[in-house]
């Protein structure tokens, strides 16, 4: 394994089907390896997104119960709805879980592919994260 | 509120700097699984660079752990899931950790010069630990391990065995749906005010 990067357009990316032999070959992979950094950023901003969904949905039982209200009455209305937000908190909850095995998924290959010690293709995983993190980053909008 | 901020210890723990091996590689094993050779040049590729699934001759991180059989491979299945979960779980610990540490808070109010010649007073907050308190000795020490797993974690997913990389992929989903958890509700209690 050659361990310094290399300017080659043979390259063996991941897969055992993900040959690369020629310039056509290598620009295809440069670009869907660009569109993987890519993807990573903007995860990584999706799930922080999820994030703040998650705790605007926080069943409100549990924060009522530590924060004490003068009026007892509107504790014990609305158990229907309570139970809807419940999984609705529960289901964006779990939908954060799974991204995130994305995102290590991602990351991963991310790295893998850098691995190969391919210039074209490093470049490209810079380039890649560089586009996904000016394109992503501004839609965190801090509250 | 800062729940929206970008939690850069959750984030950041895939951008590491690739180790530099100045060291000989140490001789490995020919995995015999059903994996290609690499291309008709006549040298053998010594470490997989694709992914296969297989339980024979894998090594794993240190001379003398070979898995050989179905069972060993169960085994560190579960031992790399287990890991995996222990890491997503210690990065919650620190978060968590460093919120509580974070007493200090320094208000410096300055004045400013505003519009119209008034005079407005701009508060700027620092947060911040000492550095020779316990809890950043901790979180030191803490941020080693951490350090030291993800570069395991890694250097286990560079062994493209299909097995261990689910096992990986599945320990960090698992440790993050079962630890983010606590965090999830933590977090707005504790700013409810803002």
């Amino acid at each position: 394994m050659a361990m310094h990067f290399i300017f080659s357009d043979e390259a063996v990316l991941l897969f055992d089907f993900w040959r690369v032999h020629s310039p056509t070959g290598m620009a295809l992979s440069v670009l869907v390896v660009l569109l993987l950094a890519v993807l990573y950023e903007g995860i990584k901003v999706g799930k922080a997104k999820l994030l703040h969904k998650t705790l605007e949905n926080l069943p409100s039982t549990s924060s009522q119960q530590l924060i004490p209200e003068p009026d007892q009455d509107s504790t014990g209305s609305g158990s229907t709805p309570a139970n809807s937000t419940r999984l609705r908190w529960f289901l964006c909850y779990f939908g954060q879980s799974l991204v995130h095995v994305i995102q290590v998924v991602i990351g991963y290959f991310v790295m893998l592919a850098v691995m190969s010690y391919n210039t074209w293709i490093f470049l490209g995983v810079v380039l890649g994260s560089a586009v996904g993190y000016y394109l992503a980053y501004p839609l965190l909008n801090m509250t | 509120s800062d729940h929206m901020g970008m939690n850069h210890m959750g984030m950041n723990h895939m951008e590491m700097n690739h180790m530099d091996n100045n060291s000989t590689m140490p001789p490995h094993h020919h995995p015999t699984t059903s994996h290609s050779h690499g291309g008709g040049d006549g040298m053998m590729m010594m470490m997989p660079m694709t992914f296969y699934f297989g339980f024979n001759n894998v090594e794993l991180l240190f001379s003398g752990l070979v898995i050989n059989t179905p069972g060993e491979m169960a085994g560190a299945f579960v031992a790399v899931f287990l890991l995996a979960m222990f890491y997503e779980g210690l990065k919650i610990a620190r978060e968590g950790l460093l919120r509580k540490s974070q007493v200090s808070i320094r208000y410096n109010s300055m004045p400013v010069p505003g519009p119209n010649g008034t005079i407005l007073m701009e508060t700027h907050k620092t947060v911040g630990q000492q550095m020779l308190s316990f809890p950043h000795l901790l979180q030191t020490v803490l941020h080693i391990i951490q350090v030291v797993i993800s570069y395991f974690l890694m250097l286990i997913f560079m062994t493209y065995n299909g097995y261990l990389c689910i096992a990986v992929a599945a320990g960090a989903g698992t440790g993050y749906f079962l630890f983010s958890w606590k965090k999830a509700v933590v977090v707005d209690i504790t700013e409810h005010c803002h």
